[in-house]
């Protein structure tokens, strides 16, 4: 590996890594516009310009600068100052300067940077050129011509990523406009990232317009749980309300990109579908009252169990031992499907076929039960008799199948349904943001979520409103930290041996599935095929 | 911590002191001279009170002073502000709040749907209309009776604010165009101008 170095600094990085990400691994910012690490390098903001020392002739641009041995930069020059100065100077030539009106300001690379490098006095004398501002350019992008630094980002993201090729930088020099190709609207599932992507207010996401400062917004770390991908998301959150998801960084799973779908999924969050109060033959009622009642119908019942592709690992590990503790003779499904309400759009970029984001640990955790039976199963199970009970996680269960739900139908759920308003019982789950657990994606790679906000109305997560059952009959199944659930679920499933809350990281942790004859811990035929 | 803290004696009352009766005396003395003091001041033809007649009669109060909050506006009428939330975010008390909305008419884009500050809140410190880039917010209306029956009324909205100096309400400002003879030297037209 090429030993380079940053003002000095050496460090040694894979060969053709560019000097951006070189000095960031020695904690050096070199401010850049154009550059984003997963686009290719346009090199056109000039922005990253550094000294060359030794190893390359200088002052050149870092974002386009592979690393090779020998190579020395400098970022702490006067020269540097003063070009980063100058670029700032030229970027600000034909801005408006709307941050009172702009959406972007507070995360904002102009002001950041102008704050940071610029802060010189304008000289300039002529009028500003005017674009055209508060255009419509697509269902979720407002777009502000006169704001664009000419980075080209949005035109790379729409050429290399969704292959759409919507947007254009038109004309030459100080006349440059981004645009996009008359006739054309964009379209896509992934137009939220354009207004990420963009370092400026230019491209600005429809759905935040004017919502709030970003400045009060405070950031939480969560996976999306739209579909099998489990792309890594931000909520940005204040007082208890979400305003928005953005993604968030991860090079296995999601790189930086997000689709519309889910990152407007927030809205779900407040939405009136939220079971917020638990249920008794469609009369509210206290929790534990529901879990005394839910208990009632499944002692002594020929229960059938539903694991929840929905509901967190440590859900599903709480009917594990559940089963295991109260209902010995219970039988453990995993039903294959999406819910009828579930979006059906799909493509290669991100978005998976199957929308639930835990499938994998669903079929997992219920595979510790011995067999795991599919829809084909439970419909003959219910229709021979041989189940008359039903204990159902997060899934549509009934309105997936279509099938008639058994009078003593237990459902711990988020959402309403038509399971839910065929339940028996109810008991409101928190959202997965409102609370704590793991997912395993579609790739195996157990990911972390967290509690952000309070849970809605009485809801509590969906581990403890299993574990509410467990209490009604005589005893808590689980403990009742996270971290402890999943000290305990790492421990008796073979395939996450090892591993602890903690150590799934922000990027979470892949799991491989051990030899075939690990027999038991192979998920089902539920298993996605990816 | 070895600091002891000393014990404050109380002094002892003297014997007059003790009776109280003196003091009385005393103090009933005092605002008798000030009757006679009065008196003959009103026989000589010139006032000596030292109580000012307020409402009727007020203290001028400094150009600098910070009386009640007003949003200023453009020619056409609308709102300078343009619900920036600089205002609330520089608000020490947060007492500030803005819901920002849409003017498709309007090539500046942003308004303020709602903008309430609780004045009950305030506490008068003049940092929002130091943080307005616009110049939308002022605290120019020397206005200091702000009171109201109820928690309510003390949340000063955004078109009240708007029409605080139009004389809708019977504010000081209000007081004093009517009574322009009590009013001190050159406060009515002393109120600067909105530079559109
Ligand atoms: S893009 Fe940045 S600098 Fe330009 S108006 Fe928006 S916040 Fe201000
Ligand atoms: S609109 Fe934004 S992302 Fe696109 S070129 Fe302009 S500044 Fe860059
Ligand atoms: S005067 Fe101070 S406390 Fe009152 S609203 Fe303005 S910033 Fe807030
Ligand atoms: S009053 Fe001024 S600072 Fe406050 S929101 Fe309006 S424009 Fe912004
Ligand atoms: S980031 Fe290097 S030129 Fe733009």
């Amino acid at each position: 590996m090429p030993l380079v170095k940053v003002n000095g600094i050496a460090v040694e990085v894979p060969p053709g890594t560019n000097m951006i990400e070189a000095a960031k691994k020695v904690g050096v910012e070199i401010p850049h516009y154009c550059y984003h690490p997963h686009l290719s390098v346009a090199g056109n903001c000039r922005m990253c310009l550094v000294d060359v020392e030794a190893g390359g002739r200088g002052p050149d641009i870092a974002c386009n600068m592979a690393a090779t041995e020998g190579l020395a930069i400098r970022t702490d020059t006067p020269k540097v100052t003063q070009m980063r100065k100058s670029v700032m100077e030229f970027l600000l030539v034909n801005h408006p300067l709307d941050c009172p009106i702009c959406d972007q300001s507070g995360e904002c690379r102009l002001q950041d940077y102008y704050m940071e490098y610029g802060q010189h006095d304008s000289r300039l004398a002529d009028a500003k050129m005017g674009k055209g501002k508060r255009q419509d350019i697509g269902d979720q992008i407002v777009l502000d011509a006169e704001r664009c630094v000419q980075c080209s980002r949005c035109v790379r993201f729409s050429d290399e990523v969704t292959g759409t090729g919507e947007l254009r930088l038109f004309n030459r020099s100080n006349q440059t406009q981004i645009g996009i190709f008359p006739g054309v609207r964009l379209s896509h599932q992934y137009q939220g990232n354009l207004a990420d992507i963009c370092p400026v207010g230019a491209l600005t996401l429809k759905d935040f317009r004017f919502k709030k400062r970003v400045w009060w917004l405070k950031e939480s770390e969560s996976v999306c749980g739209g579909c099998a991908t489990g792309c890594n998301t931000l909520v940005h959150h204040q007082d208890n309300e979400v305003y928005r998801f953005t993604p968030r960084r991860n090079d296995e799973v999601n790189k930086s990109w997000i689709c519309d779908q889910g990152r407007l999924s927030y809205k779900d969050v407040t939405s009136l579908k939220r079971l917020t109060g638990a249920k008794v033959n469609g009369q509210r009622a206290e929790l534990p009252e529901a879990a005394n009642a839910a208990a009632m119908l499944l002692k002594g019942a020929k229960v059938g169990v539903v694991f929840g592709a929905k509901a967190t690992t440590e859900a599903n590990w709480a009917a594990v031992k559940l089963v295991r503790a109260r209902l010995p003779s219970a039988r453990a499904y995993v039903i294959e499907g999406n819910d009828p309400d579930a979006f059906t759009y799909q493509d290669e970029i991100l978005v998976d076929s199957d929308k639930t984001p835990n499938r994998f640990g669903a079929a997992l955790t219920a595979s510790q039960l011995g067999s795991v039976g599919d829809a084909e199963a439970l419909k003959a199970a219910l229709a021979a008799g041989e189940i008359d009970a039903l204990l159902v996680l997060q899934d549509d269960v009934i309105g997936r199948l279509g099938i008639a739900a058994p009078k003593a139908l237990v459902y711990v759920g988020t959402f309403k349904n038509a399971t839910a308003t065929a339940a028996a019982v109810v008991l409101p789950a928190a959202h997965s943001i409102e609370q704590a657990g793991t997912w395993i994606n579609r790739q195996g790679r157990v990911q972390r979520l967290r509690k952000t906000v309070a849970p809605a109305g009485d809801s509590v997560a969906d581990y403890s409103a299993v574990d509410a059952i467990g209490r009604a009959f005589g005893g808590a199944v689980i403990p009742e930290m996270p971290a402890a659930i999943f000290q305990e679920l790492a421990a008796g499933v073979k395939a996450l041996n090892g591993l602890t809350l903690k150590g799934l990281g922000h990027g979470g942790q892949l799991i491989t599935l051990s030899a075939p004859s690990a027999g038991a811990d192979q998920p089902g035929q539920a298993a996605p095929a990816k | 911590m070895s600091d002891v803290i000393p014990a404050i004696k109380k002094r002892k009352l003297s014997t007059s002191e003790s009776i109280y009766l003196v003091e009385v005396l005393k103090g009933m003395a005092i605002t008798m001279g000030h009757v006679i003091k009065n008196i003959i001041g009103e026989l000589k033809g010139q006032s000596t009170f030292d109580t000012m007649e307020y409402p009727e009669v007020r203290k001028p109060v400094n150009d600098r002073f910070k009386g009640a909050h007003r949003l200023t506006t453009r020619p056409d009428g609308k709102y300078k502000c343009v619900a920036c939330m600089c205002c609330s975010t520089a608000c020490p008390a947060k007492c500030i709040s803005i819901v920002a909305g849409e003017d498709a008419d309007d090539p500046i884009e942003k308004y303020p749907v709602r903008f309430d500050i609780d004045m009950l809140r305030c506490i008068y410190c003049g940092f929002c209309v130091e943080a307005c880039p616009k110049d939308a917010i002022r605290m120019d209306t020397r206005i200091y009776e702000i009171n109201a029956f109820s928690r309510q009324d003390m949340i000063h909205t955004r078109d009240y604010m708007r029409d605080l100096m139009a004389g809708d309400k019977p504010e000081a400002e209000q007081w004093y165009r009517e009574n322009p003879q009590h009013s001190p030297e050159g406060f009515l037209g002393e109120v600067p101008p909105v530079i559109p």
